[in-house]
Formats: C-alpha cells, structure tokens, sequence
C-alpha cells in the first residue's frame, strides 16, 4: 500500500493498534448490510453488500448512519 | 339501500401511515426502517476492492471483497430477468488465487452482459477479473502490475515446489490468454521481466500500455463503460435501455 498524502503517518494510522468492534451481517428486504452492534438495540452500518446501485443512495443504508434493531 | 355502503377492499394496502399509527397502538413499537421497493435497475455494479479474500479471513483492518458475497450476488444477477447488465469495478491490490479465478471464471460464464472497468489498481489477481468480463475498460492513469505468483513464509527448497507454482502460474495466464487478446509469451515474457519493479520482478502497465499489449479493449470512464453495456444488451433487448 503506497499513501500519497500531506498527513504524517502517524495521523493516519492513528488507532491502527485498537481492536475494531466485531461486525455481523444483517439482512434486510434482500438487502445485506455490514452493521456493528451498539447498546440498546442498535447498529452502525458499516458497509452495504449490494450490486444494485440505488441502495447506494438510500440514506439509513449510507455507512455510520444508525439503524434500530429492536424491529427484527 | 346500501347505495353508501363499500365493502373494504381486501387488495387495497393500508396507507403506511395507517400500518405505523397501528404498529405503536398494538405493539407498543415503530415500524422498522424499510428499504424502499425499488424497481431493479437496469444496470447492476459490483466492485471487486482491496484484497480478494480467500479460504482464510483476513484481519478485520484490510478491505476486502468477500467471494462467498459476490458469487451469490453474481447468480441473482444472471437470474433476475430486470437486470440487462453488470458493470464490475475494479480497484484491487490482488488476493487469493482461487477466490480470484472463481470470481473470474463466474464472470465469464454469465450471459448477462458484463464489463469492466479497472479504476486505481487492477493487480495481481484482478488481471483475470478485469478479462474476464465480456469487454474490458480501464481509466487513464489506472495501472496494472503483472507479476509471478510467489508464496510468502516458509517455502520449502524442492524442486516440487516451483513445480507447483508454476502450475498455479500456467491457470493464470491460461485464462489471460484465453479472454483477452495478449499473446502466451508476451503476457510470460512481462511477468518475469526484470528492472521494472524495484526488487521484483514483473511489469506495470498504465492506462493505454494495457490496452496496447492487449491485456484491455479500450481506455475509458464511466460514460464509455456504461455506453459498451448498453451496446452489449441492445441485441436481446431490441433497442437497448432507455
């Protein structure tokens, strides 16, 4: 990996050394979403598992946006 | 008599506004968050980034493209008579040499029109992928490393195992040759090229050199990618996508 950029490395990789909280897959509509699991039900979408381009578009679908998992 | 009286219409579905107002009163809970229904696009995209992940799970820091995701996705594609075609994007630093010919060899047996577009990087392994495809794009300053295959760790001085190695090489550049118009012993000749990499051996191709050794069919973007897809489907569709 080559890294073109203005930034130290040391800003770049800060927190490299943290343990990245576990993901799990979660499933819905047909739709496969990264999440990782909050406190109370909810979860962060990590990443969005489609090849259809709209859902890419979907606002609770974008990465970080929290989606409530109580409903499931 | 019953002149006023409208039975309920059992087909007609409750407003969305009707179904949530009833979610709080009886369970005491929101509707969940709904994917809206789209109607399939036309076009699907699938991106092949970072590390093509293999038999083995890669530490949860590195991107990777998950085969076990895409093949699936792969065949709901082929199957799902709404989608006309797949464009694949490909900015990949190379993976798992099975994972990676699986998702090449998937690719090249669909009959849902594929191209592909290699954008950033397209090495390794994302060579196959990148021909694979039924036409193959790459951008302008896109660049693509051909180089032998090597195992990393350990390896034991037998002859056998350059024997095997150059066995996994030959499939390689077997499916190369085979989905692009690059001949045998050029494609051999730059992967053991030296001087090219700094302390490797192998080639790096930019942009047009690849569309020049015949690797790719065409420099290009977005708009021609999409453009070739659209061409690719017009037969069977009988006047292409609006």
């Amino acid at each position: 990996m080559i890294l073109y950029t203005v930034l130290p490395l040391e800003d770049v990789l800060e927190g490299i050394d943290e343990e990245p909280t576990p993901t799990m897959m979660l499933s819905l509509n047909g739709l496969t979403l990264e999440v990782e699991q909050l406190e109370g039900f909810q979860a962060r979408v990590v990443r969005l598992h489609s090849t259809d381009p709209e859902y890419y578009l979907v606002a609770h679908c974008q990465p970080g946006s929290i989606i409530h998992l109580g409903e499931f | 008599m019953f002149e006023d009286y409208e039975p309920a219409d059992p087909d007609e579905p409750a407003s969305p506004e009707k179904v949530t107002m009833e979610t709080i009163k009886e369970l005491g809970q929101i509707a969940p968050p709904q994917a809206p229904e789209f109607e399939a696009q036309p076009f699907h995209c699938l991106s092949i980034i970072g590390q093509i992940e293999g038999h083995m799970v890669l530490p949860p820091r590195n991107k990777t493209t998950k085969y076990e995701h895409v093949i699936p996705q792969l065949v709901a594609i082929e199957q799902n008579p709404k989608i006309k075609g797949l464009l694949v994007v490909l900015n990949t630093v190379g993976g798992d040499i099975e994972a990676g010919l699986a998702i090449a060899e998937m690719l090249k047996t669909m009959q849902t029109p594929t191209v592909s577009l290699v954008l950033g990087g397209g090495h390794s392994i994302g060579a196959p992928i990148a021909v694979a495809a039924d036409y193959s794009l790459i951008s302008e300053t896109a660049t693509m490393t051909i180089h032998p295959i090597r195992l990393s760790g350990l390896v034991i001085g037998v002859p056998q195992t350059y024997e095997y190695l150059d066995k996994m090489q030959d499939r390689v550049i077997r499916f190369i040759v085979q989905h692009s118009r690059i001949e045998k012993e050029a494609l051999r000749d730059m992967m053991f090229r030296t001087g090219e990499l700094v302390r490797d051996v192998g080639t790096v191709l930019v942009g047009e050199e690849a569309v020049r050794v015949g690797l790719i069919n065409e420099v290009g973007g977005l708009a021609s990618a999409l453009a070739r897809l659209s061409q690719l489907v017009q037969p069977e569709n009988g006047g292409g996508i609006q």
